[in-house]
C-alpha cells in the first residue's frame, strides 16, 4: 500500500457543482490514462464509479471512494482494480464485475454483486435485497466471491449460476433471518456459507451440505482476509467457530426433485383415509374392492365369460322340423360311424322316418339349413331318411297298464300311438278303412312313394302297436263310451271329407281325395284334358296321376299365386302341367269349367281339390269345434274335453310332418298326466345363425352323394363336433376337454387363465361357444 | 355380413362406419386382447377363408385350387355396435397390430343411429373441435410500463372471491343495520365443475376428491370442486374436506335429504351451493340415469332405492318466474347453513343471461352467476342438443360482465364461465380470455377428465360413449370390472399436476401483464384477436 499522499483526488464536483457521472467516468479514464493508478474520488452520487479500468493493462489500479457513490460501483470492474468504498454504497455494486476486488466499510443497498462473474466484494455491513443474483462462474477465472459482515436482504442468490457466497451473520440487520425472504430461487450453481439463523431458502433449488474440512480450511483462511480488508479482524475468533456455520449449495441436475411434498399414497393413508376412514369416501357403503386392476383381466374380473352351450340350443334343422327330429345329430353318429344308431334315433321321433324324410316330406329341415346362409347346399336328410326303411323296431318297455283309444289309423293316430307305447302306455287304433296309413296309404301316388317303402314302416308300426280296429265306423255314443273306458281318448281321424265348390255343375267334378284314392287303387280314369281346381300340392298329385293315368293336357287353376310347392310342384310341372291363376269358376258343365269372365276352360275331367275337412259327428258335445270346423285344441293338442286330445288334420290342415309332429306332443302331454306331472315340452330356443361359422366349408362343394359326404358337411349347429380348435385357438390355454363320467366329454373353461377375448366363440365352427356378460358386481 | 343375404336400408359396409379397424395380419398374434377390451364390441375374432389359386406356365401342369382358413380380427358393421374409435385396442395390442383410423369421408354411420325412432345419445362434447377462445391472444405485454414479473420467481396470489361483495359503505350499513353481510370466499379461480357422483364412477369422483384436498392441504390452494347433482357421500359431509367442495343443488335434488340429515354433523361448512338451472352442453333438457346404473352405492348418496330411473327434469318443479327462482332458491339455501355459505345459480349459456344477471344484482344475497357455454361436456344428451343448443361462453360472459360495469357491480358479483374451457388444451389461456373478459373464474370438467383420467372422449366425436355405462377407462363407468382400471391416487395426482401447471401457465399470462397479486378480471385491454367482428362484439382489440 502506498502513503496517501500518492493519491490522485478526483473530486465529484467542479465549481461547487456537482460533475455529471460522464465527466467523472472521463476523468478517471484520463487519469488512468495518464498512468495513476492511485486515486481518491470524492463521490457525490456519481454512477458506475472505478468500473472498466482496462488502460491500466495489468498494472492495479486502486481507488478509494469517499463521500456518497452513486449506484454501480465498480461495475464491470476489472481484475487490476482494486476499490475501497469508505462509507456505505448505493444500489448494484459490482454490477457485471469481471474481476475487481470491492471493499465496503458501510453497509450496501440492493443488488450487490448482481451479474458478477469474477472479483471479489466485501462488504462490512448488511447488504440489501437481490444480492448474489444471477452470478456466473467462468472455469477461466477463479468464481466470483460477495463477504457480507451481516445479512442479507430478500430475494438473495436468485438465479445464481455460480460463485461464493459468505454472509457472516454478524449483527445482522434481521436477527432471526440472515437470508432474508425467499432465498436462493432458481440457484443452479455455486455455495453459500452462512451463520446464523434463516426463515428457509428454495428447496427445490439448493441443499444443505455439511462443510468438510477442506472448505473450512478455505473459510478460515478467507474470512481472516475478509475481516482484515474491512478492518474487522478482532472478530475472527467469534467468526471462526466452525460449529456455527452452514453451507448451500446448488442442487445439481440430478439433484432436482422438483419441488418436495408429500407422496400421494401418503397423503391418502395419513391424511385422506384417517379422516374418512377405512376405505376412503365411500368406505361406509359399500365394501367392494377399489384397487386397481389392469385393462386385461381373468376370473372373475373379466367382462366376458365363454359358455361351452353344447345343445343348449335346437338346431335351426331340428327347430324346423314339426316332429322335431334333431337331425344333426343324426348326422353326428354317422360322423362317428353309428350309422345304425343314426338311423335309428329317427324312431324315437316318428314311426316314419322313411316314408315322411326320405320322400314325402318337403324337409323343412333342410330349408332351415344353416348352410343355405352362405349359399351352400343344405345337408341332404332324404339320405339318410331312405336309409331308415330298414331301422330295428325299437325295444318296448313293458306296459303299464294305461289305455288310450286312438281314433284314425293315419300319421297322426300312429304317431300319437307309436310313442305312447315307447313309453309303455297301451293304444288302441281304431279305423274306419281297411287298412291302417290313412291319407299316405290313400292318396299318396306311388310314384312319390315305393310301396315297398311304406309297407315297411307299416309293418313295423304294427308291430309296436298290435291293437288296431280297422273298419270301425265309430259314432258319438262309441266315442263316449271310449272315453269311458280308456284314460285318454285321442281323435286323430284326419279331413276326409273333401271340400267342394258351391257353384252349379259340381257334380261333373271329382274331389282330388276321391280321384287319388281311386287312382291308387287302379280304379281311376281320366279324360284327355283335365282340368284341376285348386292348385295346391294336393292339386300337384292329382295331376301327376292324371297325367300317368292318359291325360294328354293338365291345367290347374287356382284364385291365387298356387300355393304348391317342392316335389310336387316339380313332378306336375316336369310332366307338363300348366297353371293359370287368378281365374274365378262359375260353373261347371259336361264340357269343361266356366270361369267368371265367361270364358269356358274345355275339360274331359275336372278335379276339384281345394282342401278337405273333418268329419266330426262322432265328437261328444263337451269338444269344441271351431267355425272352419275343426277341433278347438291348446298348445298341447288336448280338447276341451280334459281327456280328448286332438291331432292332425281334425285340428288344422298340414304336412305329415304337423301330424307327426302332432302325435308326439299329445303322447308326451298325456305321459306327463299319467305321470302325475305337467308337460315339460322342450322350449330350448333355436341357435342364432350367425353363431355358427360357415367359412369351414368348401364353397366349391356340392358332392352330397353319400351319408359321409353329407354327415361331414353337416355344421352341427350348435353342438360339439369336439373339434378342438377352442382349446387351440385359446390364447390363454384356458380350454380344456375333460371326460364325463357318463362317457361322454365337455370343454371347460378354466376361469383363472380366461380373459374373455371370445376367440372360442369366434371360432367355434359349430356356435356352442358363447360369450355372455359376466355376472355385475355391486 | 355375408354377400349372400339381402341388403337394409341400415345394411352398411366398413367405409360406412365412423372409424375403420385397420388390421394387420402379419403383426397380430391373435393374443385377444384386442376383443377383451373393446368396450362397444366392434371388433370380433373372425375365421377367414382364403382361396389360392395357383396356375403354372408349364402347359402339363394343371390349375389347382385350394382352401384355406386364418383366424383375425373382423369389424363389425352393425351401427349398434359401430366402432367408437377409442383405440383400447391398440392401447393393449403387444404388436401394434391394430387401430382405428376415422373414416376419410363423411360417414354413412350417422344415418342409421336412430334406430327404433330413438335419436342419437351420447357424452362429451359438442362436436366442434375450434373455438373463439383460443384465437383469442394477450397483447399487452409490459414492457417497461409496469413492474415487469417472472412467473417463474415471483409470488402470486393468484385468488378470486366467490360471494357478494359489498361497497365498503353499504357492507358498513349492511352489517349496522342487518348484523351480517354476505360471505364470500377467496378461493383459487380454476373450480372443478359439477360432475356427478353416479355420472362419474366412484375412483373417478374420489380421486378427484383426494387431489383438490392434497391442493389445498398440501399445497395450500384453496380449489374447489363442484359435486353436481347426485348428493355427495355421507363421510365427506362430515369431514373437514367438505370446505372444499361446492354443493350442487338441481331439478332432481338427489341426496339433499342425506345433505340435510348431516348437517348437524358437519364439522365444516361447504365452499357454496351452486343452484344449477341449466347445463351448457344440453341446455333446456334435463337427464335420466337409468335404473341400471343406480346400484346400491349410487343409491344411498342419493338417497334411493337401487335399480330405479331418476329423471332431472328440465325445470324446477316449484319455481314460477325468475324472481321467485332467485328469490325463494337462495334464501333457503342461505337458511340452511345460518347465512354462512355463498350461494349462487348456475345456467346454461343463453341470449336471456342478462335478465338472470340484472335479477340477481337487485339480490344481495346472490353470491354470484355461473354460466355454463355451449361446449360444456356431459355424461349424456341427446346430439342434438350438444351439438346445437347452447350459447357461446365469450359473448355472454362479456355481455354480463359489461352490464355489470354500466351499473357499477363488476367488483359485487363474481361472474364463472364455464363450458369448452381447455377444449383443445389450453385450459390456461382460455381461462385467462375469460377472465379478462371479465369471469371472475371459470369451471371446468371435461378437461380435468381428460388430463386428469385420460379420457379420451373429443370433439371430433371420438368415444363419447359415457352415457352407456362402458367407459374404457372406467371414468364414467359404474361396473367395478371398468372404473377399477382408475387408480385413486393415480387420478389424484394428475389433478395436482393440473393445477400446478395451470397455475404456472395463468402466472406466465399474467405476469407479463404486470399481474401478480389481483386476477386481472375485466382487463379486456390485454386481449387482441385477429377477427374484426369478433373484436367489435367482444369489445376487444382487432389485431393482425
Amino acid at each position: 500500500m502506498t502513503s496517501s499522499s500518492q493519491y490522485n483526488i478526483i473530486s465529484g464536483k467542479k465549481d461547487g457543482q456537482r460533475i455529471d457521472s460522464r465527466i467523472m467516468e472521463e476523468t478517471i479514464q484520463e487519469a488512468v490514462a495518464l498512468g495513476k493508478r492511485y486515486l481518491v474520488v470524492k463521490a457525490y452520487g456519481q454512477h458506475g464509479i472505478g468500473g472498466r479500468l482496462w488502460r491500466a493493462g495489468n498494472e492495479p489500479v486502486y481507488i478509494k471512494i469517499d463521500g456518497h457513490p452513486g449506484q454501480r460501483v465498480g461495475a464491470m470492474g476489472f481484475a487490476n482494480t482494486f476499490i475501497e468504498v469508505m462509507g456505505p454504497a448505493s444500489d448494484d455494486v459490482g454490477w457485471l464485475n469481471a474481476g475487481a476486488q470491492i471493499v465496503v466499510h458501510g453497509n450496501a443497498s440492493n443488488g450487490v454483486a448482481n451479474a458478477m462473474a469474477q472479483g471479489k466484494i466485501f462488504i462490512a455491513g448488511n447488504v440489501g435485497a437481490r444480492a448474489m443474483t444471477m452470478t456466473k462462474r467462468n472455469p477461466r477465472f477463479d468464481p466470483p466471491e460477495l463477504w457480507v459482515l451481516g445479512s442479507v436482504g430478500d430475494y438473495f442468490g436468485e438465479f445464481m449460476a455460480g460463485g461464493i457466497a459468505v454472509i457472516c451473520g454478524y449483527n445482522p440487520q434481521r436477527p432471526d433471518n440472515v437470508l432474508g425472504y425467499r432465498p436462493l430461487v432458481g440457484m443452479v450453481g455455486g455455495r453459500v456459507f452462512f451463520r446464523g439463523p434463516h426463515r428457509g431458502y428454495s428447496q427445490a433449488d439448493a441443499i444443505q451440505v455439511p462443510i468438510d474440512d477442506e472448505q473450512w480450511t478455505w473459510l478460515r483462511q478467507h474470512l481472516a482476509t475478509f475481516l482484515e480488508k474491512i478492518n474487522r479482524s478482532e472478530l475472527l475468533t467469534e467468526l471462526a467457530d466452525r460449529s456455527q456455520w452452514q453451507l448451500l449449495v446448488a442442487r445439481k441436475p440430478h439433484q432436482r426433485t422438483g419441488t418436495m411434498r408429500r407422496s400421494m399414497t401418503e397423503f391418502r393413508r395419513q391424511v385422506w383415509d384417517n379422516i374418512l376412514g377405512p376405505g376412503g369416501l365411500v368406505g361406509d357403503l359399500t365394501d367392494i374392492d377399489r384397487s386397481p386392476i389392469p385393462v386385461i383381466t381373468r376370473g372373475e374380473l373379466r367382462r366376458f365369460v365363454p359358455v361351452w352351450e353344447n345343445n343348449q340350443y335346437k338346431a335351426p334343422c331340428e327347430a324346423a322340423c314339426p316332429t322335431g327330429i334333431p337331425v344333426h345329430q343324426r348326422w353326428r353318429l354317422v360322423r362317428d360311424g353309428c350309422i345304425d344308431e343314426a338311423v335309428d334315433l329317427a324312431l324315437a321321433y316318428t314311426p316314419f322316418p322313411a316314408t315322411v324324410c326320405g320322400y314325402l316330406c318337403p324337409n323343412l329341415c333342410m330349408e332351415a339349413c344353416t348352410k343355405q346362409e352362405a349359399a351352400l347346399p343344405p345337408v341332404d336328410v332324404t339320405r339318410l331318411g331312405k336309409a331308415s326303411v330298414d331301422a330295428a323296431v325299437p325295444r318296448l318297455p313293458e306296459l303299464s297298464g294305461k289305455r288310450i283309444a286312438v281314433i284314425g289309423g293315419g300319421p297322426a293316430g300312429i304317431s300319437v300311438a307309436w310313442q305312447l307305447r315307447l313309453k309303455g302306455h297301451q293304444a288302441v287304433v281304431y279305423d274306419e278303412a281297411e287298412t291302417l296309413g290313412g291319407k299316405i296309404a290313400a292318396a299318396i301316388p306311388e310314384s312319390r312313394l315305393p310301396a315297398d317303402v311304406f309297407a315297411k314302416e307299416i309293418k313295423r308300426a304294427a308291430k309296436v302297436i298290435p291293437h288296431v280296429h280297422l273298419r270301425q265306423k265309430l259314432d258319438r255314443s262309441q266315442v263316449e263310451q271310449l272315453v269311458e273306458e280308456y284314460d285318454f281318448v285321442v281323435v286323430a281321424a284326419g279331413a276326409r271329407k273333401a271340400r267342394t265348390l258351391p257353384v252349379p255343375g259340381k257334380q261333373y267334378a271329382l274331389t282330388a281325395l276321391d280321384f287319388l284314392a281311386a287312382a291308387k287303387q287302379g280304379k281311376a280314369k281320366v279324360g284327355r284334358k283335365v282340368v284341376v281346381i285348386g292348385a295346391g300340392n294336393v292339386g300337384c298329385d292329382a295331376a301327376t296321376e292324371a297325367f300317368r293315368l292318359g291325360a294328354s293336357q293338365v291345367l290347374l287353376l287356382d284364385v291365387q299365386q298356387p300355393a304348391s310347392f317342392g316335389k310336387e310342384r316339380q313332378a306336375a310341372e316336369a310332366l307338363g302341367a300348366k297353371f293359370r291363376w287368378p281365374v274365378f269358376t262359375r260353373e261347371i258343365t259336361k264340357s269343361g269349367v266356366v270361369l267368371e269372365s265367361g270364358e269356358t276352360i274345355a275339360a274331359d275331367t275336372v278335379i276339384i281339390s281345394i282342401g278337405d275337412m273333418p268329419d266330426l259327428d262322432f265328437l261328444p258335445e263337451q269338444v269344441t269345434v271351431n267355425q272352419q270346423g275343426f277341433i278347438e285344441v291348446d298348445e298341447n293338442y288336448q280338447t276341451t274335453h280334459p281327456r280328448i286330445f286332438a291331432i292332425g288334420d281334425v285340428v288344422r290342415p298340414g304336412l305329415l310332418t304337423d301330424a307327426i309332429g302332432a302325435g308326439r306332443r299329445a303322447a308326451e302331454t298325456m305321459v306327463a298326466i299319467l305321470e302325475g306331472r305337467r308337460p315339460d315340452p322342450d322350449t330350448r330356443p333355436m341357435i342364432s345363425k350367425q353363431r355358427v361359422h360357415l367359412e369351414y366349408y368348401d364353397p366349391r362343394m356340392v358332392n352330397l352323394d353319400d351319408l359321409d359326404g353329407c354327415a361331414g358337411q353337416c355344421s352341427s349347429c350348435g353342438s360339439c363336433r369336439d373339434c378342438g380348435i377352442c382349446v387351440t385357438v385359446c390364447p390363454e390355454g384356458a380350454i380344456s376337454r375333460a371326460e364325463e363320467k357318463d362317457g361322454g366329454y365337455s370343454y371347460r373353461v378354466n376361469d383363472s387363465k380366461c380373459i374373455g377375448c371370445g376367440f372360442c366363440a369366434g371360432a367355434c365352427p359349430c356356435g356352442v361357444w358363447n360369450m355372455v356378460e359376466n355376472t355385475p358386481i355391486g | 355380413m355375408l354377400p349372400d343375404r339381402p341388403i337394409a336400408p341400415s345394411t352398411l359396409s366398413v367405409k360406412d362406419l365412423s372409424w375403420q379397424i385397420l388390421w394387420n395380419r402379419d403383426k397380430c398374434t391373435l393374443c385377444g386382447r384386442c376383443t377383451a377390451v373393446c368396450p362397444v364390441n366392434a371388433i370380433e375374432p373372425g375365421v377367414f377363408r382364403k382361396r389360392n389359386v395357383t396356375a403354372s406356365i408349364d402347359p402339363a401342369a394343371p390349375p389347382e385350387t385350394r382352401f384355406s382358413l386364418f383366424y383375425g380380427i373382423r369389424q363389425r358393421t352393425d351401427p349398434a355396435y359401430a366402432c367408437v374409435g377409442c383405440a383400447m385396442c391398440s392401447l393393449v395390442c403387444p404388436n401394434d397390430a391394430i387401430i382405428p383410423a376415422r373414416n376419410d369421408e363423411a360417414d354413412k354411420q350417422r344415418f342409421h343411429i336412430n334406430r327404433g325412432g330413438q335419436p342419437r345419445r351420447r357424452g362429451g362434447r359438442r362436436n366442434q373441435p375450434a373455438g373463439i377462445l383460443d384465437r383469442i391472444k394477450f397483447i399487452r405485454i409490459s414492457m417497461l410500463t409496469d413492474p415487469a414479473l417472472d412467473a417463474g420467481r415471483h409470488e402470486f396470489e393468484l385468488r378470486t372471491l366467490l360471494g357478494r361483495v359489498l361497497p365498503p359503505e353499504q357492507s358498513l350499513k349492511f352489517m349496522k343495520e342487518n348484523g351480517w353481510i354476505p360471505p364470500v370466499r377467496e378461493i383459487y379461480p380454476l373450480v372443478i365443475g359439477g360432475m356427478s357422483f353416479g355420472a362419474l364412477s366412484p375412483n373417478m369422483w374420489e380421486g378427484l376428491q383426494m387431489g383438490v384436498a392434497y391442493l389445498n392441504e398440501e399445497l395450500g390452494m384453496p380449489v374447489r370442486i363442484c359435486t353436481g347433482e347426485g348428493g355427495c357421500p355421507p363421510r365427506l359431509l362430515r369431514s373437514r374436506f367438505l370446505k372444499y367442495v361446492i354443493l350442487q343443488i338441481a331439478s332432481g335434488y338427489f341426496g339433499w335429504d342425506e345433505i340435510i340429515h348431516a348437517l348437524p354433523e358437519m364439522k365444516e361448512d361447504p365452499c357454496a351451493i351452486e343452484i344449477k338451472y341449466g347445463q351448457g352442453a344440453k341446455p333446456g333438457d334435463g337427464g335420466l340415469l337409468m335404473w341400471h346404473k343406480v346400484n346400491k352405492l349410487i343409491a344411498a348418496i342419493r338417497g334411493v332405492p337401487p335399480g330405479v330411473s331418476l329423471p332431472s327434469p328440465p325445470t324446477h318443479q316449484t319455481k314460477y318466474s325468475i324472481e321467485e327462482s332467485v328469490a325463494k332458491m337462495i334464501q333457503s339455501m342461505y337458511m340452511a347453513w345460518g347465512f354462512r355459505v355463498p350461494v349462487y345459480p348456475k345456467i346454461s349459456g343463453t341470449s336471456t343471461a342478462l335478465a338472470v344477471l340484472n335479477n340477481l344484482t337487485r339480490n344481495p344475497y346472490a353470491a354470484g352467476l355461473a354460466i355454463d357455454g355451449e361446449d360444456g361436456g356431459t355424461g349424456a344428451a341427446y346430439n342434438v342438443s350438444m351439438d346445437h343448443m347452447g350459447h357461446p361462453i365469450a359473448t355472454n360472459i362479456r355481455d354480463c360482465y359489461l352490464n355489470l360495469v354500466t351499473i357499477g357491480k363488476q367488483n359485487e358479483l363474481p361472474l364463472f364461465a364455464g363450458g369448452g374451457i381447455g377444449k383443445q388444451g389450453n385450459l390456461a389461456a382460455n381461462a385467462a380470455a375469460l377472465i379478462m373478459l371479465g369471469a371472475s373464474g371459470v369451471q371446468t370438467g371435461k378437461y380435468i377428465m381428460q388430463a386428469a383420467a385420460g379420457c379420451i372422449g373429443s370433439e371430433s366425436d371420438r368415444c363419447n360413449i359415457c352415457n352407456i355405462g362402458r367407459c374404457p377407462k372406467g371414468i364414467t363407468s359404474q361396473d367395478p370390472r371398468l372404473y377399477r382400471r382408475l387408480d385413486i391416487e393415480k387420478v389424484a395426482e394428475r389433478v395436482v399436476d393440473v393445477f400446478l401447471a395451470f397455475d404456472t401457465e395463468l402466472k406466465k399470462i399474467v405476469a407479463p401483464l404486470g399481474r401478480s397479486t389481483s386476477l386481472p378480471i375485466g382487463m379486456s385491454d390485454a386481449l387482441g384477436i385477429d377477427d374484426y367482428h369478433a373484436a367489435e362484439r367482444l369489445k376487444i382489440k382487432y389485431v393482425i
